[in-house]
């Protein structure tokens, strides 16, 4: 095993693109979970049962199975039903729909954990529907859905790397196929691990930051 | 004069800046119930679980029965951390109740008061059951042997952890707040067994809100107030005739509670 | 989709199945010894468990398995592809299920601990009668959701040469050419996999509910 620096170096441009890649695909992909996530949430919730069932299997199939067997449905599979992906959309796709059940799941317990009774003193002082969502529940439930959000936030960004077996150019695929163009196979995987670990790790410390800061809206027990 | 069973000497602890026990003397006589009292954050569960030795006092010295408890002070101040051993011999004349019962959930009532019998005392499982069983049925609770804590009320379950304790023939019985966590309704079985054991002439020290309880089975009251015992007597003395203005203060936001009673 | 193709998936889904209990079984042996390497005072018993952790925690489970299906070959240690699998399988779930231990001992309340002093049950007795026993009907629920992410997580042996079920659709995807039936079929598969642990999770709940209704 032999680590060589200047190999490394002619190939930087192309690492620093690929991680732009994971990053984009991670944010993006993020922000699609975590809204689609909110929209499902909040639809089973006050909307009519028939959709809540309807979006509760949705929910299930998509916890339940793999992550990979769901890209190479759309990625594969899509072009046979009219629906031709690039290998980046496709990515796109399919990580918010995937992570969209799960955030719809931390919603759903977020709005389940306001209790009932801060609603119903907020329709004591005369609230109206659209006022109480906006200053009672959501506050008291950012507080309550922020850990496991930022939880799944860190789950999504190690899936962005099963993006690679359907050819998203992120730094998995860009990183083995550089080892495997030098013979270099272990100390690139290795590279690989600690840049998703310290990616991870910054993650896992902005996360504690801002729960932190957002303590003021923590739920005070009786 | 009955002998005395505890002697605590000067005792103080500290959390943090908080000063919650200070130079606490007290004697626990042979033989009787000495009923500790006072207004919440007056120390009085600091002071019990000191003597448990599951909290550790800055200074002073607790004797049990004339050894040291956990630390032995020579006159000039200095502490000497005892071995094991001596807190082990000390702990097994001492049985304790706890407010939240503290059951093993994953033990039937027989497992819970067999377990020590078994575990710490050698018996066979076959004998640790069988004294089990005798001191459930004391208590009334012989046909909820093979119940789990989950399946007993409140009041149940706190006479299972009178039995678990008694289970080990104590001298001494200890409790913090045993009817605390209870609902009305069922504090009164609790209270019954309590005063039957004081009855049969078991050294007791015991922490409670019950005023009127621990005026009628308590020989000795101790009043502590900010740390400190106020006041330390019989209930005559404490309770009527011309009180301590403290006392006047702390009885009259229990007179809805059975204080009136003593009047 | 013929019954025979789907035959075929189904034996791959119990080389799936196969695979991941065996990797959550040695997982979860990993990982009581990691946790209770953790609370070691001894410091470089404690940090090593932490970096382990730490690591197998942050590292996508695919960097993983290609990692160590490249490293044990270049170390000398030639292994077929399904071991190498399995072990970083186990590694991976050891380092959660080692988190999730510790998150269970942490939460057996003090006051139980307290009356076992009180009754003289020595620390290794306490340790064994009480916590033990608690601390695992405490961890039961994440126990049965590690089990379910294993078994999703577990399609991504495929890329290290594994033929499990994704790797069976995949194959069968290149000659048959249809790959939302194949995939979709895999899917459920997986998914009625998923579904049959959680049942046993609720069964073994049940039988340690202690009188809990």
């Amino acid at each position: 095993m032999r680590f060589d620096f200047a190999l490394v170096e002619s190939r930087l441009p192309e690492i620093f693109h690929a991680l732009g890649v994971t990053l984009f695909m991670w944010i993006i992909g993020l922000i699609g979970a975590s809204a689609l996530g909110f929209l499902v949430a909040v639809a089973r919730r006050f909307g009519p049962r028939s959709l809540s069932a309807a979006l509760g299997v949705y929910v299930e199939l998509f916890r339940g199975t793999p992550f990979l067997i769901q890209l190479f449905i759309l990625y594969f599979g899509g072009p046979y039903v009219g629906l031709s992906l690039e290998a980046i959309p496709a990515g796109l796709v399919g990580l918010s729909v995937y992570g969209a059940a799960y955030f719809s799941e931390i919603f759903r317990a977020g709005f389940e954990a306001v209790p009932i009774g801060h609603v119903e003193a907020g329709e004591c002082v005369g609230l109206n529907r659209v006022q109480i969502v906006r200053r009672i529940l959501l506050p008291e439930m950012a507080m309550l859905v922020l850990p496991a959000g930022v939880n799944m936030a860190i789950i999504l960004m190690k899936e962005t790397a099963v993006m690679s077996v359907i050819t998203v150019p992120e730094l998995t695929l860009t990183i083995s196929a550089i080892g495997t163009e030098f013979y270099a196979f272990v100390e690139s995987l290795f590279l690989l691990a600690l840049f998703y670990w310290g990616l991870v790790e910054i993650c896992g410390w902005l996360g504690q930051v801002t729960e932190r800061r957002f303590s003021r809206f923590r739920l005070v027990e009786a | 004069m009955n002998e005395a069973a505890i002697v605590i000497r000067q005792l103080c602890k500290k959390f943090g800046s908080n000063e919650v026990l200070h130079k606490i003397n007290l004697e626990v006589a042979q033989g009787e119930a000495t009923c500790i009292i006072g207004p919440s954050g007056s120390g009085k569960s600091t002071l019990l679980r000191c003597l448990a030795f599951l909290e550790e006092a800055d200074s002073g010295t607790i004797e049990v029965y004339g050894q040291a408890l956990g630390f032995s002070e020579d006159p000039s101040g200095r502490r000497v951390r005892l071995p094991a051993s001596s807190l082990h011999a000390v702990r097994a004349k001492v049985g304790m109740v706890f407010q939240q019962f503290n059951l093993w959930p994953h033990m039937t009532a027989l497992g819970n008061v067999s377990e020590a019998l078994k575990s710490v005392r050698g018996l066979s499982r076959a004998a640790a059951e069988e004294c089990a069983m005798i001191q459930l049925r004391k208590i009334g609770l012989g046909e909820r042997a093979s119940y789990y804590p989950a399946q007993l009320s409140g009041g149940q379950q706190q006479r299972v952890a009178i039995a678990r304790a008694l289970a080990l023939e104590p001298r001494i019985m200890l409790f913090d707040e045993a009817t605390a966590s209870l609902d009305p309704e069922l504090t009164g079985e609790v209270l019954n067994v309590m005063r039957a054991l004081a009855n049969d002439g078991m050294t007791m020290v015991i922490v409670t809100h019950e005023i009127g309880f621990a005026a009628s089975i308590g020989r000795k009251i101790a009043f502590l107030d900010k740390g400190r015992v106020l006041l330390a007597g019989a209930p005559k003395d404490i309770f009527r005739g011309p009180r301590h203005p403290r006392m006047e203060q702390f009885l009259d936001t229990y007179l809805d509670r059975g204080a009136a009673m003593l009047i | 989709m013929t019954p025979a193709i789907f035959a075929l998936l189904v034996e791959a889904a119990f080389k799936t199945l196969a695979i991941s209990l065996l990797s959550i079984v040695i997982g979860f042996l990993i990982g009581m010894g990691v946790s209770a390497a953790r609370l070691s005072t001894r410091f470089w018993i404690a940090l090593p468990a932490r970096i382990f952790v730490s690591f197998f925690r942050g590292v996508p489970l695919l960097v993983q398995l290609l990692l160590i299906y490249n490293l044990l070959p270049a170390i000398g240690i030639n292994v077929p592809s399904i071991v190498a699998a399995v072990v970083g399988l186990s590694l991976c779930t050891a380092a959660y299920q080692a988190e999730n231990l510790r998150g269970g001992f942490a939460s057996v309340p003090r006051g139980l601990l307290e009356a076992a002093d009180m009754v003289g049950l020595s620390p290794s007795q306490q340790l064994i009668r009480i916590r033990a026993p608690i601390a695992f009907r405490l961890t039961l629920p994440s126990l049965v959701n590690e089990a379910i992410l294993i078994l999703k997580a577990s399609s991504l042996v495929s890329v290290v040469g594994v033929i499990e079920l994704t790797r069976m659709a995949q194959d069968l995807d290149t000659s048959l050419y249809k790959p939302i039936q194949l995939y979709a079929a895999a899917g459920l598969l997986y998914f009625i996999i998923n579904r049959m642990i959680a049942a046993l999770g609720t069964l073994a709940e049940r039988r340690y509910a202690w009188g809990r209704s």
